[in-house]
């Protein structure tokens, strides 16, 4: 069937085996050897359709190998590893099985090279993912679960729904480059935006993630919104619908990041902005574009890994990452301070970090090809990233005003899955042709001219200019206890309490109708028992004169009529 | 695990030691200032150098600089008026929901740098 052995076979295999080992180092280093394994397998792979096999007389692909796949693969693979090693201490033989699944379903799913096989593993991301939110075991985690699967098991229906209407219309169920037009693409196009968290389809984001473990949080944010960037730059390149919805995906979660109290939801706001970039790159679908979105998707793995890291590591020790409780935690968590500022800065961009080398390659064909004003909001997003991730963050949680907490420094295995992170955030962004070489097209891009560092630092330090002045005023609001209202509200409170509302009227017109025509039923019952009951007209016996007398008086009338 | 009264800095690690400067007031005007400083520079090397640039707006001296201003006051400016209308009590979504849940212990190594 297959003459190379498809890398995520190996998760499974070691999903398989790991509950057979003692729940100690050894199943821990187990964890972490499988993404190893992994790698070195994408890594020499050759080109090319790997894994055919006609199953029911159509024809699938397990293994399609090409750079846009390698470098997907690896980069998950690399994720998978570092969250692993973040999440050594951990025991529970229910969240490693899953991470591992997870992980696999993700790496099987960008080398899935049909309709069939992605659906397959599309689903196995929803399945296998949705137990790191479980895992927190709360009855808050376990509804937060509920709607996540839902949401994602929904979206695989639909992907299931598009590729069956797409074998009808094309004979075919290769997915390859795909034109919106028919139903069925459409839908598989549906499909991939739930997962990418386009605008109006993306509360999931912002309700799972922080509902997850400490560590679950971290695995979670690596792979399904990645795996749908994937999935639209391969279906659906130069979609330029995909470079407004990417637009506004940059732009109105930078909104609710400001107002956000729980720090780990603001990460996942702003997730849902980086996502924005990478959906324009696909939009615009130049070779430059289509490079910088593969680019930006490897350097955000890895820097919002991080934050998301720093920010567990935090709560780890504290017990909460709002916010209104946290600060000051500089003075005793001050490695993990300075991996959260380091992610911080590799997503703002700053020259010398990952985010610097590839946002640029976006934001600057945007310019190239003519979308001023697309340009226009992704600078001001790259602007509001900052503002955000890259201050707010490390702000809230290490400096502010001075919490009390005084929790210890994050464990060694933690301090070192951030260590390697933040090095390679650094190394990218400092030395980044080793990644541009990985890219699916060929590079001629300097991210580093005069120009660019220039006008970055201006755009970059005038923002931090804008959050110093606005705190010093005291117009910077505040960090509050609360919850802000977004598009979730209108299936958490909004059809619920319509249907509510609903039910009680349909249940009060039908039983003010039942009323009226049990009423109206008595009243005729009564009138016929009236008339004809015992005690009726219709039932008096009439005397014999009576009938005598009417019966003359017919006969009269009668003759009468005769007679004229 | 709240401040305690006896909270001796010197059970912090020594890089947490070094870092308490930041306690001072005085070191934070410090910081702050060498960013109004910093940003002066900044905006005046725009008519330093010849700009490589794509958008008629780019060339507008110090453009980067006085967009990431503006729009990052109005973002915030904005933000706050989003709570009027958003903000809700933590215990909105409760039961259905983490927020107002206290994290589990199971799920974390609470300790301080006294313990």
């Amino acid at each position: 069937m297959t003459e190379y052995f498809p890398p995520f076979l190996v998760y499974v295999i070691g999903a398989i085996v790991l509950p057979f080992l003692p729940n100690d180092g050894r199943r821990a280093s187990l964890l972490l050897v499988v993404p190893l394994i992994g790698a070195s397998m994408i890594w020499s792979m050759p080109e090319g359709m790997h894994g055919l096999m006609v199953l029911a007389g159509v024809e699938m692909n397990f293994l399609r190998v090409d750079k846009l796949s390698t470098i997907f693969g690896l980069v998950f693979s690399l994720a998978a590893f570092l969250s692993l090693l973040y999440a050594w201490h951990v025991r529970d033989t229910i969240q490693q099985v899953a991470t591992l699944l997870y992980a696999g379903s993700a790496i099987g799913a960008v080398f899935a090279g049909d309709l069939g096989s992605l659906f397959i593993f599309w689903e196995g991301t929803a399945i296998a993912s949705v137990f790191l939110i479980w895992a927190r075991r709360t009855e808050g985690a376990y509804h937060t679960g509920m709607r996540y699967l839902i949401i994602q098991i929904a979206s695989g229906v639909i992907l299931l729904a598009g590729a069956v209407l797409f074998y009808r219309d094309t004979g075919s169920l290769a997915f390859e480059k795909m034109t919106l037009g028919s139903l069925g693409t459409w839908l598989i196009f549906l499909a991939f935006g739930i997962k990418c968290a386009f605008p109006l389809l993306h509360n999931w984001l912002q309700d799972s993630y922080p509902a997850a473990t400490v560590t679950g949080t971290v695995i979670l944010s690596s792979f399904t919104t990645k795996l749908a960037v994937y999935a639209l730059a391969r279906g659906f390149p130069g979609t330029e619908m995909l470079i407004y919805i990417g637009a506004t995906m940059t732009l109105f979660p930078i909104f609710y990041a400001v107002i956000e109290n729980d720090l780990r939801r603001v990460l996942a706001y702003s997730l849902n902005n980086q996502l924005g970039f990478m959906v324009v790159g696909i939009g615009i679908g130049t070779e430059l574009s289509l490079n910088g979105t593969a680019a930006h998707a490897f350097a955000h793995i890895l820097y919002k890994s991080l934050l998301f890291m720093s920010v567990g590591a935090v709560l780890f020790r504290t017990g909460t990452a709002k916010g209104s409780e946290l600060g000051g935690l500089y003075r005793t968590m001050p490695l993990t301070m300075i991996f959260c500022v380091i992610g911080a800065a590799s997503i703002s961009a700053f020259p010398l970090f990952s985010g610097f080398v590839t946002k640029s390659l976006i934001l600057s064909d945007a310019a190239h090809e003519g979308y001023y004003i697309v340009w226009g909001i992704l600078l001001f997003a790259s602007a509001g990233v900052f503002h955000h991730s890259g201050i707010k963050i490390p702000y809230f949680a290490f400096f502010a005003h001075d919490s009390g907490l005084r929790p210890k420094e994050a464990p060694k295995h933690m301090l070192w899955a951030m260590g390697i992170t933040a090095f390679l955030c650094v190394a990218i962004g400092v030395y980044p042709e080793p990644l541009y070489a990985l890219l699916p097209y060929e590079v001629e891009y300097v991210p580093y001219t005069t120009t660019h560092v220039i006008t970055q630092l201006q755009l970059l330090f005038f923002s931090a200019l804008a959050f110093t002045v606005l705190m010093r005023t005291g117009i910077y609001p505040p960090e509050l206890k609360s919850v802000n209202l977004d598009f979730d509200w209108t299936y958490r409170k909004l059809f619920p309490a319509i249907l509510r509302h609903a039910a009680n009227f349909v249940s009060t017109v039908m039983a003010a109708g039942s009323h009226f025509i049990r009423r109206k039923r008595e009243t005729v019952i009564r009138g016929l028992y009236q008339s004809h009951g015992p005690e009726g007209r219709m039932a008096k016996v009439w005397p014999t004169g009576s009938m005598v007398l009417w019966i003359a008086i017919i006969l009269s009338a009668t003759l009468i009529v005769n007679f004229f | 695990m709240a401040r305690k009264a006896e909270d001796s800095t010197k059970d912090y690690p020594a890089l947490g030691r070094k870092l308490l400067w930041l306690d001072n007031m005085k070191n934070v005007n410090r910081i702050v200032y060498g960013l109004y400083g910093l940003c002066a520079v900044l905006f005046l090397a725009d008519f330093f150098y010849k700009k490589k640039t794509y958008v008629a707006i780019e060339n507008f001296p110090g453009f980067y600089a006085l967009y990431g201003f503006v729009m990052c006051a109005a973002l915030v400016i904005c933000a706050r008026g989003m709570r009027i209308f958003l903000m809700r009590d933590e215990k909105y979504y409760a039961p259905k929901d983490v927020e107002s849940e206290p994290f589990p212990e199971s799920d974390m190594e609470r300790e301080t740098v006294h313990d």
